[in-house]
């Protein structure tokens, strides 16, 4: 047989194996014995000299370009079955999607916590310092230097638990149930304590957990979250405490709602007031969960009271200030519409974990 | 206080719709409980007249009436007709004008009249008492009413109880508004209205009657407890209803009417806040022809019958009016005695109206746990300067009402006398602690609709000279003036500002900083946040049968609303423990708390007790239900091991050990199952496995892991950073080793071992097998499988270098172990 003959015969096996090839693996072999050191088409390349001088460069031309379609057509091939084997491995690799992932179980902030922190990030950003102060506090710190008249109803052990008092001193009062120690009814005994260690400019928040002796109902709970705030610098006004507050309302409830200032009374502030949101519900209108009026009571405030500044040895002639308080949970409450303040002292996971 | 609205608009000109007027009252600081419309729940009730009386047939004590009742009854034709009702009443008489309600009539209570046979003969409506149409006490028989009367009108109308009642809450700084005169006043500023008052004026007070020192004298034993008292002295009362208009006003304040002598002194209380107290002059005794009141403290075991017939033990922080010194005839400012009460028989009346130190009355009122209005006015404070005054009011409605004879003069005890009240208010302080441009005349305006007397000078700026009215005890500062001016501004419109803040940082502190860290830690590992009562069940610790000693004595409270909440805790487990038990009643298993709080370490000797806060944990059940991709095991002593490693670790606290707990010292927890953790030496609290008993006494059987730590602690022991080690670019070797050791030999042991005979070369020791059995391992033996890794710095180890340090180090630990390589 001529070597061209050979070379074409080699050309059409090769070509039809790479067609009938279903593997890579055979496609492989076909390669090796076709360009293989010891394959059909290098054979005959490496009997190229013994042919006559004239007749090699032709038959050359013609072998590379036999070898070079042979190369091509299983590159080609190659590359289909390629992709062909990885599409079968992707289509066996799937899975259903819809199935649950594989989690970590993550615990959950208590929502008064939540709430707390979302408070003190907001008056951090105001530049406020966030303090404390003991739970268990004297009659002095939580009433008379926050200008509670001796007589003053909220100091009734109706209103505030006492504590026995151990003190070798301590001296019964002359009401029942009552003695110079008690459980904080409100944490504005920290903002003496501050007043009295810190020179203004005073900025600060006292979040914590404050007592009174409510029996724990739906609304009620012995014990309860407050976070009283107190600014004490020069040229601080009214105004200054509205901007403040509203700020916050808006930070806490959405720039949506809006405040109003009722005057109120405490003995810790002059001018006091209340302030109300608007119902985020009804949006103003009036609805069951605002009781028709359109408004949620949310805090307390008002101007530092001159006698509590004189308790601490402020001039409140030339520091004025402002105060205010705002119970957590009835955040939490509002914003959830709980049915049942108790839910957040039981652990209960199903109620924790939803926050 | 109840304000009615005709009676309030009789002194002041209101806005006709009440709601407008409860607006301005929100606005400036009067909180409005409840708007009440009196007289709503009164329909189909008209005046009538008795055209007939006859008696029934079958009755001997009803009447079969023919009424007039104008249009309300109507023939075919539409012409008025008689109509027809049995009446059981025996004050009335044919001709007599009086009030027919209607069938299909509602009265006060939701009772509807029907028609009806009253024995058998048909009665189609009633007449009705005042009662039954919630009027006042007298139930003696229907209402008569004068005879000019017109027949026909709706009885609402007629006797316009068609009133509002606006129900204010007063603040406790604010006395006066616990009258109508009050009210009024601090309506006209709100409204910038003036007020205009008739007050009862005595038309006959006469020696003739007898002279009121000549019968009474008063002796105030201790002027702190008792700044003024004045007595007077009115005869011959002539005891019976009170008028109409009298009543209705003090049931719209919300009292039953009684009888006129003491309707009078309530009313009388309503309209300028002084309480006034009717003694019967006869029932007191009597001496040298005169009556002593003496005004002490009480004394420690006196008695009294209060007027609500309660036997009443006193103590010496008490006031009590007494009989010549002696017994006590009333409890000052809170409530008469039973003894002196007014009643049908009483002739003459002695009238005290009386300033009380409010103090003492607030006390004796929360100590005797008894709310009266005189109470609730007195502890507010009662202006001495009007007790005269109102003495003089009061008398002259005997006068009117009662048919009293006025004596002559009044005896006023008065031995302090209160200066009046001079403040200076700079105009400029205004503005600039309200942040408003309020005008000067605005506030020497509204100041003076107060009932201050303002004195203003030229400028704007010139301070005010404000004289407060005695009735004010709450304006004593000018700060208060400030409050006054504010709030009948606005304080809805001061504009909005934020403070500079000039040189003052905020900002959370380092400590507040890892208290966040070490929650959200926690919770990444998979523990939830709990909150539980800082309260404690006095039986907590020895329920869980932890050693009170380090504990200090518990924080007792005085008055707890629950035996099992009457200390303060001073561990955190109970509280945690009973979340457990709520969450198994449940239907929850699987439970992850923690809690960061506070406990209670009182001292025997000291007012306060310490308050260090724990984070303590508690974990049952498994850390999820089985999922198709995991079976999560149950929890155990490792896992909350590994959430206290994990914690540690992310405060960067070195040098940790666990050290097995003894029994003795860890009584609440199981043995063999509960560790003390320790960093640097310091102990930090402890983690295992709550003893079984313990959980037995919180009612739980499933197991509980726990830990607590002190937070002092970790937050000494924290650090806010270590030091950076490069990482290596080397690869390191790593060779398994199995050691086969004793079974009581500790890892911890082991590990040391391994580390010290690892030397420099001995990167890393991972423990990552425990393998126990008796045939391959032996009895008594466990096998540690560790993946040790060889790297030396700078360069790479040779493989001889690395057989070389393990066989040394094999060598070694065997050694020093006991233990032997497994194959």
């Amino acid at each position: 047989m001529a070597m061209s003959d050979e070379l074409r015969s080699i050309q059409e096996m090769v070509e039809r194996g790479v067609r009938e090839a279903s593997s890579l693996e055979e496609l492989e072999q076909l390669r090796i014995s076709a360009t293989g050191k010891k394959g059909s088409l290098t054979a005959i390349m490496r009997s190229m000299g013994k042919l006559a001088p004239e007749e090699r460069p032709a038959m050359g031309q013609l072998a590379n370009s036999v070898r070079s379609g042979v190369e091509e057509a299983i590159a080609r091939r190659k590359a289909e079955l390629s992709r062909a084997a990885l599409e079968a491995r992707i289509q066996a690799d799937a899975v259903d999607v819809t199935l649950p992932g594989r989690r970590l179980s993550q615990g959950t902030q208590h929502l008064i916590s939540q709430i707390r922190e979302e408070i003190e990030d907001i008056f951090v950003g105001l530049g406020y310092t966030v303090e404390d102060g003991p739970y268990v506090e004297t009659t002095y710190y939580n009433f008379t230097a926050l200008n509670a008249p001796e007589d003053h109803p909220s100091r009734s052990a109706k209103d505030t638990f006492y504590v026995e008092d151990r003190a070798p001193e301590g001296k019964a009062t002359h009401v029942l149930g009552e003695s110079d120690v008690l459980l904080r009814t409100q944490t504005s005994g920290v903002q003496v304590h501050v007043m009295e260690e810190k020179e203004p400019p005073i900025y600060m928040i006292c979040p914590g957990t404050v007592f009174r002796p409510d029996t724990a109902d739906a609304n009620h709970l012995p014990q309860f979250t407050q976070v009283e705030g107190l600014v004490v610098d020069e040229g601080i006004t009214f105004g200054d405490l509205k901007g403040t507050l509203d700020y916050f309302c808006r930070e806490i409830f959405g720039k949506d709602r809006a405040t109003r200032y009722r005057p109120h009374f405490f003995p810790f502030t002059e001018p006091s007031c209340e302030v109300d949101v608007s119902c985020g519900v009804c949006h103003g209108k009036g609805c069951r969960f605002c009781k028709n009026t359109g408004w949620l009571e949310i805090l307390g405030c008002g101007m530092v009271d001159p006698n509590v500044f004189s308790y601490v040895g402020i001039n409140p002639e030339k520091y004025s200030g402002f105060a205010f308080g705002i119970g957590v949970e009835r955040v939490a409450a509002l914003r959830y519409d709980l049915p049942d303040l108790r839910m957040l002292m039981t652990g209960d996971m199903r109620f924790l974990r939803q926050f | 206080m109840r304000v009615s609205y005709e009676w309030l608009k009789s002194m002041v000109d209101v806005p006709e719709d009440p709601q407008s007027l409860v607006d301005e009252f929100v606005r400036t600081g009067t909180e409005v409980e409840s708007v009440e419309r009196l007289g709503s729940d009164i329909t189909g009730v008209v005046t009538s007249q008795v055209l007939e009386k006859v008696p029934h047939p079958d009755s001997d004590h009803m009447f079969v009436c023919k009424m007039d009742v104008g249009e309300h009854n109507v023939d075919e034709g539409g012409r008025p007709v008689p109509l027809q009702v049995v009446c059981g009443a025996q004050n009335f008489s044919q001709g007599d004008k009086t009030v027919t309600a209607l069938v299909g009539a509602t009265l006060p209570g939701g009772i509807t009249i029907k028609k009806g046979k009253l024995r058998g003969i048909e009665s189609r409506g009633m007449n009705c008492s005042s009662r039954e149409l919630g009027l006042d006490g007298d139930h003696a028989g229907i209402m008569i009413l004068p005879p000019e009367t017109p027949v026909g009108l709706e009885f609402t109308d007629y006797a316009g109880t068609s009133d509002t009642v606006i129900d204010c809450e007063i603040t406790p700084n604010r006395p006066d508004c616990l009258s109508m005169l009050g009210m009024a006043r601090e309506v006209a500023a709100m409204l910038d209205e003036d007020v205009h008052v008739d007050l009862p004026a005595i038309k006959d007070e006469s020696a003739a009657h007898g002279r009121t020192e000549d019968l009474v004298d008063v002796r105030i034993e201790d002027d702190r407890l008792c700044p003024r008292y004045t007595a007077r002295v009115v005869r011959n009362v002539k005891i019976g209803p009170s008028p109409e208009w009298l009543a209705r006003r003090i049931v719209a304040a919300g009292s039953r009417p009684i009888n006129n002598v003491v309707d009078v002194t309530n009313y009388v209380m309503y309209l300028t806040g002084q309480p006034l107290h009717a003694f019967d002059l006869g029932k007191l005794s009597e001496r040298d022809g005169r009556r002593h009141i003496v005004v002490r403290a009480a004394r420690d075991g006196e008695t009294i019958t209060t007027l609500d017939g309660q036997r009443r033990a006193l103590t010496d922080d008490m006031v009590v009016i007494t009989d010549d010194g002696k017994t006590p005839v009333a409890l000052a400012g809170v409530m008469g005695g039973l003894d002196s009460e007014i009643d049908e028989t009483s002739v003459d009346v002695l009238l005290e109206s009386a300033s009380f130190e409010p103090g003492h009355i607030s006390r004796a009122s929360r100590n005797l746990d008894l709310m009266s209005e005189a109470s609730i006015r007195y502890e507010r404070q009662v202006d001495p300067m009007g007790c005269a005054m109102v003495s003089d009011i009061a008398a002259a409605l005997f006068e009117e009402c009662c048919a009293a004879e006025v004596c002559e003069g009044m005896v006023d005890a008065c031995p302090v006398e209160p200066e009046p009240v001079e403040l200076t208010l700079r105009p400029q302080r205004v503005r600039g602690l309200c942040g408003a441009p309020i005008t000067t005349e605005f506030m020497a305006g509204r100041l003076s609709r107060l009932g201050c007397e303002v004195t203003r000078g030229a400028g704007e700026d010139e301070a005010l000279a404000v004289r407060v009215p005695s009735n004010r005890p709450d304006l004593s500062r000018e700060i208060d003036l400030v409050e006054e001016v504010l709030r009948l501004w606005g304080e809805g419109d001061v504009r909005p500002t934020l403070p500079a803040a000039r040189n003052h940082a905020g900002g959370l502190r380092p400590d507040q900083r890892l208290l966040r860290k070490i929650g959200s830690t926690l919770r990444a590992a998979g523990l939830s946040e709990t909150s539980t009562y800082n309260f404690a069940d006095p039986r907590d610790l020895e329920r869980l049968g932890m050693p009170g000693v380090g504990r200090g004595v518990p924080v007792r409270i005085l008055r707890p609303l629950v035996a099992d909440q009457s200390e303060m805790r001073r561990d955190l487990l109970p509280g945690l423990l009973r979340s457990v038990a709520y969450n198994k009643d449940h239907g929850v298993k699987n439970v992850q708390l923690y809690e960061l709080g506070r406990v209670f370490f009182g001292h025997e000797h000291a007012s306060q007790p310490e308050e260090p806060s724990y984070v303590a944990a508690v974990l049952s059940g498994a850390w999820d239900d089985d999922q198709w991709s995991s079976k999560p095991a149950g929890l155990d002593f490792f896992d909350a091991k590994g959430v206290v490693e994990t914690l540690l670790d992310a405060l960067r606290i070195t040098k940790v050990r666990f050290r097995v707990a003894e029994r003795e010292s860890y009584p609440w927890l199981q043995p063999g199952r509960a560790a003390e953790v320790l960093a640097q030496g310091e102990l930090l609290g402890w983690v295992g496995n709550v003893h079984p008993n313990a959980l037995a006494n919180f009612d739980l059987e499933d197991d509980v892991v726990a830990f607590e730590l002190s937070v002092a602690a970790l937050m000494r022991l924290a650090q806010r950073e270590l030091p950076f080690e490069d990482v290596p670019t080397l690869p390191g070797v790593s060779i398994d080793l199995a050691l086969v050791v004793d079974e009581e030999l500790p890892f911890e042991q082991v590990l040391q071992r391994i580390r010290s005979a690892g030397g420099k070369l001995l990167a890393d020791v991972r423990l990552f097998d425990v393998y126990r059995d008796e045939r391959r391992v032996g009895a008594g033996k466990k096998s540690l499988a560790f993946s040790l890794t060889y790297r030396a710095e700078g360069r790479t180890l040779t493989s001889e270098e690395v057989e070389r340090a393990h066989s040394k180090l094999v060598g070694k630990v065997t050694k020093s172990t006991g233990g032997e390589v497994r194959g």
